[in-house]
C-alpha cells in the first residue's frame, strides 16, 4: 500500500505539527508552513489535527495510488484531477487502486496539504515526522520526495469498502475557503530590537508595500522595497530567533524567519508577525505584496484567542 | 556574584527575551544556563523552548500559556526572583556537568581552502595559525543557528579576521572556520562566509543519537590537530562522535 510519485513536484515533503523543545540544540520546529491548512485536511479525514501530511509547494506532484484510500487537500488551490475527473480542495476524496492524482497549474496560494487515511511506515525523528529541509533529516529518507519514490502507507485498508457511504462524510463550511489574493496585510508586535530602529526607519517600514522576492523557502522569506537606511551599523548581540521575526540585515531589506529557520539570529529585528498570521507565510510566493501594521501585544493575543476559538469550534 | 542587570523585552507575541547587561563571558553564561534550568523546571508545561545566548535567553510559550495572564505575571516574578537569588548566592550555581570535549581537526591544505589567506591577513605563518587555534580551550556558550552548531568563546585575538566579502556557496559538513572573533564548525553542508581552516571527521549532529548533539553549554572544546591519514581512519569508524560520550545534556 503506497503512494508512487510519478512526478515529485518542486518541493513535496512530509510535515506535521513540528518538533518542539529542541531549539536550544539549534533544531528549529519545522512542520507545516501553513498549519491551519494541515489541520483542516486532517480534520476532513477524522485524524488527529497534527498528523503527518504531504506539503506540496508551487509545482505539484503526480501521484499514483497503489491501493484504495481516502485523501483530502487543503491550502493552495491547484487545478486538481483524479485521472481525468476534476476534483477540489476541502473535500473528502476516495481513490481506487491505480488512480492518479494530478496537480496541474497553481491558481492561488503557494502550498497545498494532502492528508491521507492510514499511517506512515516511518519512525518519527526527534519526536516528529517533519522533514527538516535545511539540516536534511526526518520525514521520508531525510529529504523532499523525488520522482519514482514510493511512500509506504500501512493500516486502514479501504479496499474492503467498510461501507463508506455509511460513514459520515465531513465537509468544510464555506468560510474555510481561504482566499489567497497575493496581497496581504501582516499584523506585527514588537520584537527584541524594535526600539532601536529610528522613527524614519519605522515609518518607511510600516508605510510601504514589500514585494516577496524569488529568494524564499522554509527557512526564510526575503522581501524587497525601498532600503531601510542605517545611519550607523546596528550591532546587536545574537539571541533566540522566533518564527515570524522580521530581521533587517545591513542591506536594509527585510527577511522573515520561517519554520526551518535558524534558532539564533544576529540581525536586528524591527517587528515580529503575530502568531495568528503565521500560517499565511506558507502561502506567500515570489511577486506577492505585503504590508505590515503594528498592533499591541494584548490585541495580538486577543486575535490569537479568537482564532483558536474559531478553529476549535469548527474542527470539533 | 555581583548583581546582574537585565531587561525583559517581548520577542513577538509568544516569547520574551531577557537581555543581560553584563559582558559576554564564562560568569554570565553560567548564570544564564542556570536561570534557563530554573525556568524550565518551574514551568514545564507552559514553556515550549528556552534558547540561551551570549547575553540573553529567550523563553517561548505554548499558545495556552501566552493567553494566560496569571502565568505571564508568575513568570515575570519568577525571573526577577531567580536572577536576584542567583546574584546574591541564595541559589547554588551548577557547573559540575561541564566536560572537556576534544575535537580532532585536520588543518591540511586539502581541507583548509582559506588557511593561507587568513594567515596572510593576520600576518602569521600557517603553522602559527594552527597552533594558536588548537592550543586553546573554548567555552561552549550555546548551540544554535543550525542543529548542533556550537557558539564558542575564546578565539585568540590574533586570529580575528572579518568574514569573506562574498560567501562560499558550499561549505562541507565538519568544516572549521573563523569569522570575525568567532570560530566554529559547520555541522551540515551549507553556504557560509567564514574562512575555512580545517575539517573534523566527526559528526556534530545526528538525530538518531540519544542526545543528537556532541556538547552542551558550559562544556569546553579543544581542537586536536590530526593528519590526513588519521582523518580518514576516524571518518571510517562507526558511530563517529567526539569523546566523552554523553547521555543527556540540557541547559
Amino acid at each position: 500500500m503506497s503512494f508512487y510519485f510519478i512526478k515529485a513536484g518542486l518541493q513535496t515533503s512530509l510535515q506535521d505539527g513540528g518538533r518542539y523543545g529542541q531549539r536550544h540544540l539549534g533544531i528549529s520546529q519545522s512542520g507545516a508552513m501553513d498549519a491551519n491548512s494541515m489541520r483542516m485536511a486532517n480534520w476532513l479525514l477524522n485524524k488527529p489535527l497534527d498528523s503527518p501530511v504531504l506539503e506540496i509547494a508551487i509545482v505539484g506532484p503526480t501521484i499514483r495510488f497503489d491501493h484504495a484510500l481516502t485523501i483530502a487537500v487543503c491550502g493552495a488551490q491547484f487545478e486538481l484531477h483524479l485521472n481525468s475527473k476534476r476534483v477540489y480542495n476541502n473535500q473528502v476524496i476516495h481513490v481506487e487502486l491505480g488512480d492518479c492524482l494530478i496537480f496541474s497549474s497553481l491558481q492561488q496560494g503557494a502550498r497545498a496539504y494532502l492528508a491521507f487515511t492510514g499511517e506512515l511506515d516511518i519512525s518519527p525523528m526527534l519526536a516528529s515526522y517533519s522533514t527538516h529541509l535545511t539540516a536534511c533529516f526526518g520525514g521520508f529518507k531525510n529529504r523532499a520526495f523525488k520522482n519514482r519514490d514510493y511512500l509506504k502507507i500501512i493500516g486502514n485498508d479501504d479496499s474492503n469498502k467498510i461501507d463508506q457511504c455509511a460513514l459520515p462524510q465531513r465537509t468544510l463550511p464555506d468560510e474555510c475557503f481561504m482566499p489567497y489574493p497575493g496581497n496581504y496585510l501582516m499584523r506585527c508586535t514588537e520584537s527584541v530590537e524594535s526600539s532601536k530602529f529610528t522613527k524614519r526607519q519605522k515609518t518607511l517600514f510600516f508605510s510601504q508595500a514589500y514585494k516577496v522576492s524569488a529568494d524564499l523557502n522554509r527557512m526564510g522569506i526575503q522581501l524587497h522595497a525601498k532600503t531601510l537606511e542605517f545611519d550607523q551599523p546596528m550591532v546587536i548581540s545574537s539571541s533566540g530567533l522566533t518564527q515570524g521575526s522580521i530581521q533587517i540585515p545591513p542591506s536594509g531589506q527585510p527577511i522573515i524567519s520561517c519554520v526551518d529557520g535558524q534558532t539564533i539570529g544576529g540581525y536586528p529585528r524591527i517587528a515580529n508577525i503575530i502568531s495568528a498570521d503565521l500560517p499565511r507565510l506558507g502561502q506567500l510566493k515570489s511577486g506577492d505584496k505585503i504590508n505590515f501594521i503594528m498592533i499591541s501585544r494584548d490585541y495580538a493575543l486577543q486575535i490569537l484567542a479568537a482564532t483558536n476559538h474559531w478553529y476549535d469550534e469548527l474542527l470539533k | 556574584m555581583n548583581t546582574i542587570g537585565f531587561n525583559i523585552v517581548n520577542n513577538g507575541d509568544r516569547a520574551l527575551t531577557i537581555v543581560f547587561k553584563k559582558e559576554i563571558g564564562h560568569a554570565l553564561s553560567v548564570a544564564i544556563i542556570n536561570i534557563c534550568k530554573l525556568v524550565k523546571e518551574r514551568f514545564p508545561g507552559q514553556v515550549e523552548d528556552i534558547i540561551p545566548s551570549y547575553q540573553s535567553m529567550t523563553i517561548c510559550f505554548t499558545v495556552q500559556a501566552a493567553l494566560d495572564n496569571q502565568f505571564q505575571l508568575e513568570l515575570n516574578r519568577f525571573i526577577n526572583y531567580s536572577i536576584n537569588a542567583l546574584s546574591d548566592n541564595r541559589i547554588a550555581v551548577v557547573t559540575d556537568a561541564s566536560q572537556l570535549i576534544e575535537i580532532p581537526v585536520c588543518y591540511d591544505k586539502v581541507f583548509a581552502p582559506d588557511l593561507s589567506e587568513l594567515a596572510d591577513y593576520c600576518h602569521l605563518t600557517e603553522s602559527a595559525v594552527v597552533s594558536r587555534h588548537s592550543n586553546k580551550e573554548y567555552l561552549v556558550h550555546m548551540l544554535g543557528f543550525l542543529p548542533g552548531f556550537l557558539y564558542l568563546g575564546g578565539l585568540d585575538n590574533a586570529l580575528n579576521c572579518p568574514r569573506k566579502t562574498s560567501p562560499s556557496s558550499r561549505i562541507y559538513a565538519g568544516s572549521v572556520g573563523i569569522g570575525g572573533n568567532q570560530t566554529g564548525i559547520y555541522p551540515v553542508q551549507s553556504p557560509g562566509g567564514w574562512h575555512i581552516i580545517g575539517r573534523t571527521p566527526i559528526r556534530l549532529f545526528d538525530p538518531e543519537w540519544q542526545s543528537p548533539v556532541i556538547a552542551s553549554p558550559l562544556d569546553r572544546v579543544k581542537f586536536v590537530a590530526i593528519s590526513e591519514q588519521e582523518f580518514k581512519q576516524i571518518e571510517q569508524r562507526d558511530n563517529l562522535r567526539a569523546l566523552p560520550r554523553k547521555g543527556h545534556g540540557n541547559p
